[in-house]
């Protein structure tokens, strides 16, 4: 055999099984990382369904510290993953019922919140819009006897039109409408003043004539 | 028949009507409770400032223009006494007058223990009663400040409260007009 003609024969041989080999070997490699990313998608899954298991058990439970924003966000991102998991679309639903109450409980008293507030606001500006009477009302339950008393009263007469001016006082305003205790007049008022020395109303409204004068005067009790 | 039973259900459900119309929601019932417990509270110290030895007689007077107002007409006001089992009634201005002209040179006078003993019930004509009882405990001294006498009466009072209607600047305002009846004494100890 000429050593020339081996010598060709073995590089050819070579060049197959090295061509072979590569080919066989890239086939074996390529199914290989499919397999290790269906693998690591898998595991990633599983955690993912774990994690969103003890997430959506934590918030049932109320064992988070999250606001109820962190947790809508939370169940939001839980079910932008797409779990295909009886149990994580079970916890969902029953997640998003807790936190639909919760949301509607904290919409409620932030409503309660506001309007105390409002209320606040509008009894602090009659409070200052009614300030000086209600000082001089005050003053007269306040005297230490009777001679102080009614010089008090002389000088709070004054910014009545009359002493028969009368006096309401609402004692209850629920289901819409005033309920008033039996009406009596600014004299017998600030007589009452100075005998019970205890003046627990506010002034609700205030009613004047033409000179300045108060005609009208409405309290509510505290 | 038919025609009897149709009446019937209808006479029924108008009956209904008119009771839940006269129920007072919970709201207003706890108003008028405070409001007749408040009248009491400021007779309290309407009998207080009559009995004071302190008092001007015109401030007195005054005052007891004030407490008769509280009162029914008619109403009478009990008294006891440690010394005699009998119990005298007055007239609310006569027991008053009474009560400002005691022989005594200093007289205190507290109410304590305020309190319903029957919740105010609505009667058929529209009218709330209740019944309030209260201690007095009363205590009269000589010139020398010496305790002369002191006892401790528990005394029941009748409260009655009807709604009102009165016009004042040309619109009509509805109120609970709250008027006590006798003062009946229950039990006096020393």
């Amino acid at each position: 055999m000429d050593k020339h003609l081996v010598t060709r024969t073995f590089r050819s041989m070579f060049l197959i099984l090295l061509v072979a080999a590569l080919t066989l070997g890239g086939s074996t490699g390529c199914k290989s990382k499919k397999k290790l990313a269906r693998e690591k998608a898998a595991a990633e899954y599983a955690a993912r369904v774990d994690q969103a298991k003890k997430d959506l058990n934590a918030i049932l439970n109320d064992e988070t510290t999250w606001t109820l924003k962190e947790k809508e966000q939370r169940v939001k991102t839980i079910k932008n993953w797409n779990l295909d998991d009886s149990e994580v679309l079970e916890l969902i639903d029953r997640v998003e019922d807790k936190l639909a109450r919760e949301r509607a409980e904290a919409e409620r008293k932030a409503e309660e919140e506001r309007l105390r507030a409002e209320e606040e606001a509008r009894l602090k500006a009659e409070t200052s819009k009614y300030g000086n009477l209600e000082g001089m009302l005050r003053s007269v339950a306040s005297s230490p006897d009777f001679a102080t008393a009614n010089d008090r009263i002389s000088q709070t007469l004054q910014l009545f039109a009359t002493p028969d001016v009368p006096v309401l006082i609402i004692i209850s305003q629920a289901g819409g409408f005033n309920d008033y205790d039996r009406p009596t007049t600014i004299r017998k008022y600030l007589d009452y003043l100075k005998d019970q020395k205890n003046f627990n109303n506010r002034i609700e409204q205030v009613k004047y004539d033409s000179n300045g004068k108060i005609t009208e005067l409405e309290l509510i009790k505290r | 028949m038919k025609h009897i039973i149709i009446i019937i259900i209808a006479a029924l459900a108008l009956t209904t009507s008119v009771k839940a119309q006269d129920e007072l929601s919970p709201e207003r019932k706890q108003a008028i409770d405070s409001l007749a417990l408040e009248k009491v509270r400021d007779l309290s110290k309407y009998v207080s400032i009559i009995g004071n030895k302190n008092t001007p007689w015109s401030e007195a007077n005054r005052v007891i223009d004030r407490a008769e107002e509280l009162f029914m007409a008619g109403a009478e006001i009990g008294v006891s006494s440690l010394a005699r089992t009998d119990i005298f009634y007055y007239k609310v201005r006569t027991y008053f007058e009474r009560l400002m002209r005691l022989n005594y040179d200093r007289v205190e006078i507290e109410w304590y223990k305020i309190e319903y003993v029957s919740d105010l019930q609505r009667q058929p004509d529209g009218t709330y009663v209740g019944v309030i009882t209260i201690f007095q405990r009363f205590s009269g001294y000589d010139q020398e400040g010496g305790l002369v006498y002191q006892d401790t009466t528990k005394k029941d009072i009748t409260v009655y409260v009807k709604r009102k209607e009165t016009q004042i600047g040309g619109r009509m305002i509805g109120f609970w007009d709250v008027l006590l009846g006798d003062i009946r004494v229950k039990e006096t100890s020393s």
